[in-house]
């Protein structure tokens, strides 16, 4: 196996989710495999970049690590009318196309505060189009979303119990948490 | 036709019992503990309790789409879709829009779950007794037809099904909401605490109390004989309990009856129509269609008990027409099909509340908090719509997850989010009026796979229910004002009937054949080896969920049946 699939997989494999990879190991494809709408390697880079600006990784893997944007992909995928899957790679595009406007390079290659900036003023609605805002609320819920669920999170960080460690209590004292 | 005399002694039974959701499973039981040999026809899967629970313990991660259903489904199925209870993890116990089609005359959202154990697998869980306030009510204000039974008849019967269901419960003493068999309750956390108090202060006859919910909160004997378990607060009750924390028939009353030798349980048969005996005036059995081979067989047995489930109850019988029954079943006065009514949930609250924070909550609460008892015209008449309402009560620390920002800090939150202040939400309950003009009939040329018609079901709103609704945002925005909440929200939805998945009537109960179909046992006027027991017999809806009365009525409709059987009478 070569390098590239064996880090894709461990990606995955580390998010738990359910995806399945591209049928072709063709250079410049997505690695995840999608029914509706195409999206290319630098477009999925860029996804990861934008994904691991929200959620970075710190002594805690980031949304990157877990493969949130592979699982962002895959909601755009099956959950959205055609129009919004377009729009969310037009949005991305322009994302793109603006960072390379304000800071002479791809976001992928912008610095930590750059690629921020970019993010927070969109946050704030300043100086971006409608489509990169709605680009960026689906791609920030669903992020969140996938890695808050990813198997990572769920098993190291905040881990899901099916039968919770402790009975249930409605007068909690707060000061205990 | 055609059979030898000793196929039909095989498929010959004392009872045969159509469906083995809520109310079939109990009617199982109780003829099998008692020596009848008992057929159960099921007209989907077979679902086994446990090995066919296959999400039962998966974890979020595992499933496509962390629960959520995408597009393609919500386009396929719109009906299902809006079902609160349908997900990734709980789509394997629904019907899809398509597989059984039905005709939508009014808005009507039919939620159904054709496998053994029906709905009772993905059911809400809450079970309160009705009250002579509820059964008295149509005689009282005037609307339906009077019940052919009081409290008096039912309350054996309710102490009956909760003691093998197995219901946690506080004794509240309310007359409006009588106590029942309970294990004990799941108590309510401190602003659900501080609310009840708010209100009692104020109101009279305003209670809040901990919902009352078929939960084995701490088993007794006759559970763990069932192999059921203690409820340790999964939550995942939908998906099917592989403790047996929760009351459906395939943890409980199936595998009851079938430990007896005494039941067979036939799934994948849809029964076609009951057969008619125009000399013995009597009911002498079913035709079934196999839904694998489409062939067709008939069952015979000295009992019919219908229970496929409210409106497919009422499917079957207008369906079984013979020269003796032109327009169904035991419809001799044309009103089979007609009074169907159901509950009104298209209303809900929130707010929030700033006390109270030094307590939180911690674990989960399967009862999901408190329940308020009608309290509107509840004594007397006193406002311009007729009945009432119940409402849930809950509330919950909300988290101090922040949506803004991105970064280290941004990540920081969003995994240590601390909490936020007290959230309280409210949702209505209410009662609605059995009319002539809310029905289900037959359409007169669409059939299903196995050659039966469709069902077509006109139920819509009335202006009782408006005005009643608009009563429910009153009064629950001066109780949430005089309990100190703040950002009082009024949820007026837009929700078809039918997505309250508590439909009743139909075939109803009364002491006249001339107004209604069954007499105070659920035996059909006209042909008395026939008994409804489902959520079709219902002569009123009330305000309280419905499926611990229907388990009281068939169990008690059980016994007289057997009774009448050892006379000789049936």
């Amino acid at each position: 196996m070569e390098r590239r699939s064996a880090i894709r997989n461990l990606v995955v494999i580390t998010g738990g989710f359910m995806l399945l990879p591209s049928c072709k190991n063709t250079p410049g494809k997505a690695s995840v495999g999608l029914k509706n709408f195409k999206i290319n390697a630098s477009q999925e880079n860029l996804l990861a970049e934008i994904a691991s600006t929200i959620i970075p990784a710190t002594n805690i893997a980031g949304a990157k690590e877990v493969g949130a944007h592979l699982f962002v992909l895959k909601m755009v995928d099956d959950m959205y009318e055609k129009e919004v899957q377009q729009n969310f790679i037009t949005g991305l595009d322009y994302l793109e196309a603006d960072a390379k406007r304000q800071f002479d390079q791809s976001f992928a290659n912008c610095n930590a505060d750059q690629k921020q900036k970019v993010l927070l003023d969109i946050e704030s609605k300043k100086g971006y189009s409608k489509e990169v805002f709605d680009f960026y609320a689906i791609m920030k819920q669903r992020t969140i979303e996938g890695y808050l669920n990813s198997k990572y999170v769920m098993t190291n960080i905040i881990k899901y119990e099916f039968i919770p460690s402790h009975k249930y209590d409605g007068y909690y004292p707060v000061k205990n948490l | 036709m055609g059979d030898i005399k000793g196929m039909v002694k095989e498929r010959t039974y004392d009872a045969i019992v159509i469906g083995s959701g809520m109310s079939g499973g109990w009617a199982a039981k109780e003829f099998t503990e008692k020596g009848l040999k008992t057929l159960v026809l099921e007209r989907g899967r077979d679902v086994k309790h446990i090995n066919d629970y296959p999400t039962a313990s998966m974890y979020p991660y595992e499933f496509e789409h962390l629960g959520e259903m995408p597009l393609g489904d919500k386009k396929a199925n719109p009906i299902i879709n809006k079902c609160y209870a349908y997900g990734e993890d709980t789509a394997h116990f629904f019907v899809k829009d398509k597989e059984h089609p039905y005709i939508q005359e009014k808005p009507f959202d039919w939620i159904r779950g054709y496998q053994v154990g029906g709905r009772s697998l993905m059911w809400a869980r809450a079970t309160q007794r009705w009250s002579d306030f509820d059964y008295e009510g149509p005689a009282r204000d005037g609307f339906a037809i009077d019940w052919p039974i009081r409290y008096k008849d039912m309350a054996p019967w309710y102490s009956h099904v909760e003691k093998f269901a197995g219901i946690s419960g506080d004794r509240d003493g309310l007359a409006q909401l009588p106590d029942g068999e309970f294990l004990p309750p799941f108590p309510l956390n401190a602003v659900e605490d501080y609310f009840k108090k708010k209100m009692h202060e104020k109101y009279e006859h305003r209670h809040v109390i901990s919902e009352r919910i078929a939960h084995l909160s701490k088993p007794n004997p006759i559970h763990l004989e069932q192999g059921r378990g203690q409820c340790l607060s999964r939550d995942l009750c939908a998906r099917g309990c592989p403790l047996g924390g929760y009351f459906c028939s395939n943890s409980s009353t199936i595998p009851w009856a079938a430990k007896t030798g005494n039941l067979t349980l036939r799934p994948f048969s849809v029964v076609h129509s009951v057969i008619y005996d125009e000399q013995k005036n009597k009911a002498t059995g079913v035709r079934v269609i196999d839904t694998n081979t489409k062939e067709a067989i008939e069952y015979y047995a000295k009992v019919i008990f219908v229970n496929a489930g409210a409106l497919n109850s009422n499917l079957l019988l207008l369906n079984s027409t013979s020269r003796r029954f032109p327009n169904g079943f035991g419809n001799d006065n044309g009103l089979m099909g007609k009074f169907v009514a159901f509950h009104n949930y298209s209303a809900r609250m929130s707010a929030q509340y700033d006390g109270l924070k030094e307590f939180t909550t911690i674990g989960r609460n399967p009862a999901g908090g408190g329940y308020m008892p009608r309290f509107r015209n509840l004594f007397k008449q006193e406002t311009n719509f007729l009945r009432g309402y119940a409402a849930g009560f809950s509330a919950y620390r909300s988290s101090g997850r922040q949506s803004d920002g991105v970064g280290i800090s941004f990540k920081e939150n969003l995994l240590n989010p601390g909490i936020g202040p007290w959230k309280v939400g409210s949702h209505m309950m209410g009662e609605t009026i059995p009319k002539e003009t809310n029905f289900v009939s037959l359409d007169p040329l669409q059939k299903d796979d196995w050659g039966i018609p469709l069902l077509k079901i006109s139920v819509v709103y009335d202006e009782n229910d408006e005005k009643m609704k608009k009563d429910y945002f009153e009064q629950f925005t001066e109780m949430f004002t005089t309990a100190g909440f703040t950002n009082i929200q009024l949820q007026d939805s837009t929700q078809n009937p039918g997505i309250d998945v508590h439909e009743m009537g139909g075939i109803r109960m009364g002491a006249d054949p001339k107004t209604s179909l069954l007499n105070k046992w659920n035996q059909l006027h006209a042909c008395k080896n026939v008994y409804v027991t489902d959520g079709a017999c219902m002569t009123s809806t009330s305000t309280q969920n419905p499926s611990l009365t229907f388990m009281a009525l068939t169990a008690r409709a059980a016994d007289h049946a057997m009774t009448q059987l050892k006379r000789g009478d049936l």
